[in-house]
């Protein structure tokens, strides 16, 4: 190991033992002490306007609406969902229920066209999952949620306006929390359809931000003239890559932070790199999807006069990091400046808090061909390499069979660490599934060579969609109402990839049915359903016969297998 | 150029469809393949070439081509 290395170990980790907040409140009291000036802006749904707080003015309105959620009688350490777009109603609430001693959970907000029902239906399994009782949103989710018969919302809807009607709490103290407890939960895919609530503690949440901003190299506190200026971002902070790399880590890092709303960006990609110029921002994470949103939506000319020379780390993660994708943003915007060696791929989910590993090379995207012989089924012909795991955590690759393997070898990505969940709430099945000895199998599939991870495919069947995971349950049963299945599932969904474009959802359906005219007819109303329910489109969907879906002995659908065959021309 | 008129050739151009592809039954994502970002598109700059603004309630209902139509009607009207 090169000296510079090592010493950048030795520094993370006194960083860590001197500069570490131990608790959530605390390390936001610690923002607005020791950066005052600084803060973040978050912009109206256009992206026209943006209010910006201080750290300062952060906490102080998080704590105005801490003491009046306060007077809610909740119980200690009960779940409250926040549906709201990026906004500082988003924040205020979940702070809010934080340092109130709740558990906030955040869920995706209203769609921004076309909003379904399947999003009502989805909150009001969460709010059964969790056994909560509340959710924070907007008049118009409670408006709609009404419309369409989902008379809870009536009473269990509260919004911001009417929680700042409450007289706050008098005397209230915002709470200190123990930093091995859970302090908040975040949602992720579950195999029914229903998302899972992952526990995460305050030492988990605020290690991650810490272990990533030195990963990085963004320094502890920098004062504003130096590298680490500001953030832009346009995560959602309903998912990790936002909350977490969006938002806790400027808070322990005290960076300025723009935000810009998920739909805003993927209306005008523009406005994401605009205002990365702007503030000479250095630090931006996304997944692969929205680089190639960018080189697909932003048009010769259009950049004139903005300068991304400042851009030192173009964080890439969430999903399957595609070379093309990469390749294609340096030629489209390294005549404004930015800088190749700036890409910096990394590997997280939710389970982790946010952060695995990170490629802290400094070198951009480096990658090795595919292993001879392996079919990673996303369309890879060169695997991005990850870098190695951040302070603290370990990561091994086993086979199925339990035994860690040799570097070289594919098999499942397993990880321990500070930031490895506590468990799933109220869900000890899936928890002891897939978490023991404090070890968590991701259901990732890749290698390590070299101490870097290098990502080829993955175990579980979800669907990676523009950086959102998709279940295939949830495209499945949709199809299953409109063929009639009769509980029966007589669909099967998997992602297939080409290109740039990453990964894309394709359906096969069995039926009795042969004529084409009635084929065509099934097949809009399965596009239409899932189109109308999940916003997705399908690449394809594929007529089978009866039984034609692998299934093992015990009933289970075998999509891996389904999908190899489509992906062969078998079907 | 009348605002429908507008509306449709703004909705061909994001959706790369045929204009006869456009009847009032198709739907945005389920028949012209748009996901969420092209949707988010596609207000934009109906918004930029009709000059109007387009509230997110508003933007909920629109599933199809005819919806957006009958939107931009009762704008007009």
């Amino acid at each position: 190991m090169p000296p510079q290395q090592l010493f950048g170990i030795f520094k993370a980790m006194t960083d860590i033992l001197n500069a570490f907040p131990t608790t959530i409140p605390e390390a936001l009291k610690r923002a607005a002490v020791d950066f005052p000036d600084r803060g973040i802006g978050i912009f109206d749904g256009r992206g026209r306007r943006f209010e910006r707080r201080t750290y300062p003015q952060f906490l102080e309105s998080a704590t105005e609406t801490a003491a009046r959620i306060a007077t809610l009688g909740l119980q200690p350490r009960e779940p409250v969902i926040i549906a709201l777009p990026t906004s500082w109603e988003w924040l205020d609430a979940w702070w809010g229920v934080l340092l109130s001693g709740h558990w906030p959970v955040a869920a995706s907000g209203a769609g921004a066209i076309a909003a379904s029902e399947s999003q009502f239906d989805k909150v009001n399994a969460i709010m059964g999952k969790l056994k909560c009782r509340r959710v924070i949103s907007s008049p118009g989710f409670r408006q709609q949620a009404l419309e369409h018969g989902h008379h809870w919302a009536q009473d269990r809807v509260l919004t911001l306006e009417e929680i700042g009607q409450l007289t706050p709490q008098p005397g209230f103290r915002p709470i200190k929390g123990k930093s091995e407890e859970t302090a908040f939960l975040q949602l992720t895919s579950g195999s029914t359809g229903i998302p899972r609530a992952v526990m995460i503690s305050h030492l988990g949440a605020l290690h991650n931000a810490v272990a990533s901003s030195n990963a990085i190299g963004i320094p502890q506190g920098a004062p504003a003239h130096q590298w680490a200026q500001s953030m832009v971002s346009w995560l959602p902070l309903y998912h990790d890559m936002g909350l977490i790399g969006c938002l806790m880590l400027p808070i322990t890092t005290g960076l300025d932070a723009w935000l810009l709303r998920p739909p805003t960006f993927l209306a005008r990609p523009k406005l994401w790199l605009e205002q990365l110029g702007c503030h000479g921002t250095t630090f931006v994470p996304s997944p692969n999807f929205g680089y190639q949103l960018a080189v697909e939506r932003i048009r010769p000319g259009q950049l004139d006069g903005v300068d991304l020379s400042n851009w030192k780390a173009a964080l890439t993660g969430a999903e399957m990091i595609r070379p093309e994708t990469v390749n294609a943003f340096c030629d489209a915007f390294g005549p404004y400046g930015f800088d190749p060696r700036a890409f910096m791929p990394c590997y997280g989910l939710a389970e982790a808090t946010l952060a695995v590993t990170f490629d802290t090379r400094g070198e951009g995207v480096r990658t090795l061909p595919k292993p001879l012989g392996t079919d990673t089924g996303y369309g890879l012909t060169e695997i991005v390499s990850n870098g190695g795991p951040i302070d603290s955590t370990e990561v091994v690759i086993r086979a199925p069979n339990g035994r860690d393997l040799d570097q070289g070898h594919i098999g499942e990505v397993c990880i321990k660490g500070p930031g490895v969940f506590d468990g799933y709430y109220l869900d000890e099945q899936a928890t002891s599934a897939t978490l023991s000895d404090g070890w968590f199998q991701t259901g990732d599939l890749g290698f390590l060579t070299d101490g870097e991870l290098y990502l080829t495919g993955r175990t579980k069947d979800v669907l990676i969609v523009h950086g959102n995971n998709l279940m295939p349950d949830e495209l499945e049963r949709l199809a299953d109402r409109v063929t009639g299945g009769g509980g029966l599932m007589r669909s099967a969904a998997f992602s297939i990839a080409t290109g740039a474009q990453g990964e894309q959802a394709v359906l096969v359906v069995e039926t009795a049915q042969t004529e084409v005219e009635s084929l065509e007819r099934l097949e809009q109303e399965i596009r239409s359903q899932i189109g109308r329910q999940i916003g997705l489109p399908l690449a394809d969907v594929v007529f089978v016969k009866r039984g034609r879906i692998p299934r093992t002995s015990s009933g289970k659908m075998q999509r891996a297998e389904i999908r190899q065959s489509y992906i062969d021309g078998n079907l | 150029m009348t605002m429908k008129e507008t509306a449709l050739a703004v909705i061909a151009k994001v959706s790369g469809k045929d204009p006869e592809a456009l009847v009032p039954d198709a739907e945005l994502v389920a028949n012209l393949g748009m996901d969420s970002a092209k949707a988010l598109e596609l207000l934009v700059e109906l918004e930029d070439q009709l000059e109007i603004e387009i509230l997110d309630e508003d933007a909920a209902k629109l599933n199809t081509v005819g919806d957006i139509l009958a939107f931009v009607d009762r704008l007009s009207s």
